[in-house]
């Protein structure tokens, strides 16, 4: 269990992040990609706390601020899907085409 | 003890505790009177006899993976809530840096596992209680984690051992009023018992339960007085001051205050009326959450003198 | 390879492969449990190093978000049961490219960065040190994050309120009354 190690796997779940939310059409299929993003830098931050930083605290806190953007994330993320489909009727992003030129 | 030890330990405590649950609920039954509409083969004999001989019957289109999954999850989950009771002052099975919050993840998994049984089962009255228990679950969780964290405020820390250790003066039920009964709601809700049982209540005709046959419905039940087990020993635990106490040994000590809570948990269970969710819901969020910030206001400052 | 490293391997393989499953699932309330199995791997992973309160804090947080998550995807996908084979993707090429490039120059990072070896001490506490952490030098960082979370609470509530920028949108209306014969008052 290096710190290569957990890195790949964590990039590995970063990749597969970005695919889910350049992929997904479902804007909350598009968070679930978000989440795995967050999720695989809340790995890398654990990694390198433990194994490279001999547990500064600093380093868990890192970690805690990643999951008060993964909080923060989602439940702006569900209230913006509400009030867009409660205005419009879509909850797909391809539909909402007025922020593009 | 060895890990396999232990875990063997955790399993047979957790067996004889379903049978007493048993024992206490056919004792409800008998002073309170039968049940209204409540559906048979609950954890009786009887039932037993009937899971062993009736089929499991399926609906169409379930997501048998989940549905099957369900009552095992939540056995698990039981049993982890039990590994993490210290039985002697310093020991417990699983005696992590962090109990209470382990405690709170087996809380909200429970929550995940009486959805997932509601919801695999592609029918209407499941699902229904599957999303009451939901909003109703998730609300009264919030309230138990911030009691809890009043609870290990003395302590200084969120090792259960510890928390047990600082009851050694005055137990948390005492100095801390409000923790133990805000603690005995949410033990009705993850146990879905009385005015918490919005999941497998009778109005919804057995909820989550409705299309549960045979084996799975015997071992959803087991796992409902197992959960009950895990949750009176971990509030013996935390507000009763677990194996603490003079003359007998530890572990005798928690066995009676956790048969304690048990009792009284089925006999609430029995007593009180179950309101509207969404007049429970409004009630949790504008009652119940205040009161909490209000015991743990009162464990900070009894801490800071 | 020791058990300790099969283990993480298992837990890694774990991790991907739900989250792989993710987005190849037919029933939403799977993809969030699936989402939900990747996350309590990764939880396991931290616990493995040592993080014990925050692998646990993880599962728990995760487990929570991860039941909202299935809620909303009932409502607002067409096919949440998965009753029907669905596939809702667009620039599916592009995705795949950027998810293999992400991960190619994040491994390269990895891989070839020369990053120092201080392991965690063996048996030291890490949940006294980050309360006091949290408390004492970063109280400011803690601090704007709780006020983050209230002002997200705040945000999201106005955002999913029925109540547009005109006030409620159906103020003025009565409901009918109980008898049916009862005159209209204008």
């Amino acid at each position: 269990m290096t710190v290569q190690a957990i890195l790949i796997v964590a990039a590995a779940l970063i990749g597969l992040g970005v695919y889910g939310t350049l992929s997904q059409q479902s804007i909350v299929m598009l968070m679930m990609g978000l989440e795995l993003i967050i999720n695989g830098v809340l790995l890398a931050t654990v990694g390198f706390w433990s194994l490279t930083a001999a547990g500064l605290p600093e380093g868990q806190l890192l970690a805690i601020v990643a999951m008060a953007v993964m909080a923060v994330e989602m439940a702006i993320g569900f209230a913006l899907v509400v009030a867009v489909f409660r205005r419009r009727e879509v909850d797909m992003t391809d539909r909402l085409g007025t922020m593009s030129h | 003890m060895s890990p396999l030890g232990a875990l063997g330990v955790t399993l047979g405590v957790l067996v004889a505790g379903v049978v007493l649950v048993g024992l206490l609920d056919a004792l409800a039954r008998l002073v309170l009177g039968p049940v209204p509409l409540e559906t048979p083969d609950r954890l009786t004999l009887e039932g037993l006899r009937g899971a062993v001989r009736r089929q499991s019957l399926t609906t169409e289109h379930p997501d048998l993976a989940a549905w099957r999954l369900a009552p095992a999850a939540y056995l698990g989950l039981a049993a982890a809530g039990l590994a993490l009771v210290p039985v002697a002052a310093d020991r417990a099975a699983v005696d992590v840096e962090a109990g209470i919050v382990v405690w709170g993840a087996v809380e909200s998994l429970t929550v995940i596992a009486v959805f997932l049984h509601g919801w695999s089962s592609n029918s209407l009255l499941p699902l229904l209680g599957a999303y009451r228990f939901v909003a109703i679950g998730l609300s009264v969780m919030l309230v138990s984690m911030f009691v809890l964290i009043g609870a290990a405020l003395p302590a200084e820390s969120l090792r259960l051992t510890a928390i047990v250790e600082s009851q050694r003066g005055l137990w948390n039920a005492v100095r801390q009023p409000l923790g133990l009964p805000l603690f005995l709601l949410l033990g009705l809700a993850i146990t879905l018992r009385g005015p918490m049982d919005y999941a497998d209540s009778a109005d919804l005709a057995g909820g989550t339960s409705a299309e549960d046959s045979g084996a799975p419905r015997l071992a959803w039940q087991f796992a409902r007085a197992a959960m009950l087990v895990a949750f009176a020993t971990m509030a013996a635990t935390v507000f009763l001051g677990g194996p603490l106490g003079p003359l007998l040994p530890g572990p005798v000590w928690l066995l009676l205050k956790a048969g304690f809570v048990a009792a009284l948990l089925v006999a609430l269970g029995r007593l009180l009326a179950r309101p509207d969710a969404s007049r429970m819901l409004t009630f949790i969020w504008v009652v119940l959450l205040p009161l909490s910030f209000l015991d743990l206001a009162i464990a900070g400052l009894e801490t800071l003198r | 390879m020791s058990w300790a490293d099969a283990i993480f391997w298992l837990l890694a393989a774990t991790a991907l492969l739900a989250g792989w499953r993710v987005f190849r699932t037919d029933s939403m309330v799977r993809a969030s449990f699936f989402l939900l199995a990747s996350f309590i791997a990764v939880g396991a992973i931290m616990l493995m190093l040592g993080a014990a309160y925050l692998g646990f804090a993880t599962i728990f947080m995760m487990a929570v978000e991860m039941m909202v998550m299935a809620l909303f995807m009932v409502m607002f996908m067409m096919n949440p049961a998965g009753l029907n084979p669905m596939s809702m993707v667009h620039q599916h090429g592009l995705a795949i490219v950027a998810g293999l490039v992400t991960f190619a120059g994040l491994g390269a990072f990895a891989l070839s960065v020369d990053l120092p070896s201080r392991p965690l001490p063996a048996g030291a506490e890490v949940t006294a040190p980050l309360g006091r952490e949290l408390l004492g030098p970063s109280m400011l960082v803690f601090e704007s994050a709780g006020v983050t979370l209230l002002a997200t609470m705040i945000c999201a509530v106005v955002l999913s309120s029925r109540s547009g920028r005109f006030g409620p949108s159906d103020a003025g209306s009565v409901p009918p009354s109980i008898d049916p014969t009862a005159q209209e008052k204008s």
